[in-house]
């Protein structure tokens, strides 16, 4: 997203926070294509999807007025919003009874594709991306594969520790020391 | 607020919580802190923005015309339109409402840490607890759905054996002319239509009589919600108004 994209869609939220439902309706056309992208690959449903998609406008425009341009980026805000419900929507305690989708399996990692998910090459091509692409690659493998587990497929610490076959204990002390090093490292490169 | 004055810990938790990681009752606690605290608002800020171009990447997906449909019947609220979006949400809070029992003191915790001026007084000393000598009890806390869907508005309590509910408006103004505020009841099963629980009393604080004591009368519903209906009620059973609180009602036993 470049900056005069960012500057475009904080206009957008202003107006939001006014109640320009004009304003609003072109938000929806500029971003939802990407939140749906976002919460699709998350809940990897997209009748859910639909739903936490339809939540998250709601709140974007509840909360439009919460934004605070200088504190992040509008995309950045919009899609932790979409993460945010993703992972309340997952993590609803017995998701099958509660939900009555005969479908789904009791094993909640049965779709989770086997090799590493979100490859690096997913991230997109800005500055930004490219200095976290490069500190992702500096990461130990195991360490980096637990990080992009947990993003890209909203796994918790145990659906962590029994997709990789690794203690708990193990598998927390590699996404804790992952952050920290991806943290290190943005603010070196 | 054991993670106050420990800036590597809050920050290990923000980090935590951006990449999802942080589950169950720690999440809630930590959303809760999260209202209250602007500066842990701001580390959580700058994890969202270090981590944000690996959501960026994604592939975009279209979604589809419903989607937009529904999203504008909502906002446009009335009793027609919001129908749909109601049952919606109601979905949600019905779910979030399991954890949340199951995490009682750490919502608790979540209303007690809210400062003074938000809630007005603290929750522990708002519900005037019958003394009866029964402590095993329900509490409902329902926060507004619009347009700041943080603030607490109303908050309900009821011994385990007493049909008395007892209620009080800490920020909910007065009902439209001609209408009131229904209390309903949301059950755990999908599908299943809220119950009525009564209309609540127009004064800041009073009381609903249950049709049965409260552990009959609330134990199937892990949340409740209010809507504004007609002054007598609603006349389907089920609500027509737009609801404009919902939230948790916890068992403490």
């Amino acid at each position: 997203m470049d900056p005069a994209q960012n500057q475009v869609l904080a206009g957008l939220l202003t107006a939001c926070a006014r109640r320009d439902q004009a304003a609003f309706a072109r938000l929806y056309q500029s971003t939802s294509s990407k939140l749906f992208g976002v919460a699709v690959r998350i809940l990897r449903r997209e009748d859910w999807a639909e739903e936490v998609l339809q939540d998250c406008y709601v709140s974007i425009w509840n909360h439009a007025g919460s934004y605070e341009a200088g504190r992040s980026a509008p995309m950045t805000w919009m899609t932790s919003i979409v993460r945010n419900r993703c992972l309340d929507w997952l993590r609803r305690p017995n998701l099958e009874v509660a939900i009555g989708r005969p479908d789904d399996g009791d094993d909640p990692l049965e779709n989770v594709p086997s090799e590493e998910p979100g490859p690096l090459e997913e991230l997109a091509r800005s500055a930004d991306a490219k200095a976290l692409r490069e500190c992702l690659r500096r990461l130990e493998a195991r360490q980096r594969q637990a990080i992009m587990l947990a993003f890209y497929e909203g796994l918790s610490h145990s659906q962590l520790a029994s997709h990789m076959r690794e203690p708990l204990g193990t598998v927390k002390t590699w996404v804790r020391r992952g952050l920290e090093r991806l943290k290190g490292c943005l603010g070196t490169v | 607020m054991r993670y106050r004055g420990k800036p590597a810990l809050q920050d290990k938790l923000a980090a935590e919580y951006v990449l999802g990681t942080l589950r169950g009752c720690a999440r809630l606690r930590f959303q809760a802190w999260l209202r209250e605290d602007a500066a842990l608002r701001r580390t959580v800020a700058e994890w969202e923005s270090r981590l944000a171009p690996m959501a960026a990447g994604i592939a975009e997906v279209h979604p589809p015309g419903r989607v937009w449909t529904a999203i504008q019947s909502r906002l446009e609220g009335g009793a027609a339109a919001a129908k749909p979006g109601f049952w919606d949400s109601l979905a949600f809070w019905r779910n979030w409402g399991l954890l949340a029992t199951g995490c009682a003191a750490a919502l608790v915790a979540a209303v007690a840490l809210r400062q003074p001026q938000t809630i007005e007084v603290p929750v522990v000393q708002t519900v005037e607890v019958p003394q009866k000598g029964m402590q095993p009890s329900y509490i409902a806390l329902l926060h507004a759905t619009a347009p700041d869907g943080q603030k607490l508005v109303f908050l309900a309590y009821a011994g385990r054996q007493s049909d008395e509910l007892w209620v009080k408006k800490v920020a909910l103004g007065d009902a439209p002319a001609e209408h009131g505020y229904e209390l309903w009841g949301l059950p755990a099963t999908p599908g299943e239509a809220p119950k009525s629980l009564g209309m609540l009393p127009k004064d800041e604080k009073g009381t609903i009589k249950l049709a049965a004591a409260a552990d009959q009368s609330l134990k199937d519903f892990p949340a409740l919600a209010i809507s504004i209906e007609p002054a007598s009620g609603s006349k389907t059973g089920l609500p027509t108004g737009p609801v404009i609180a919902k939230g948790d009602c916890l068992k403490f036993w």
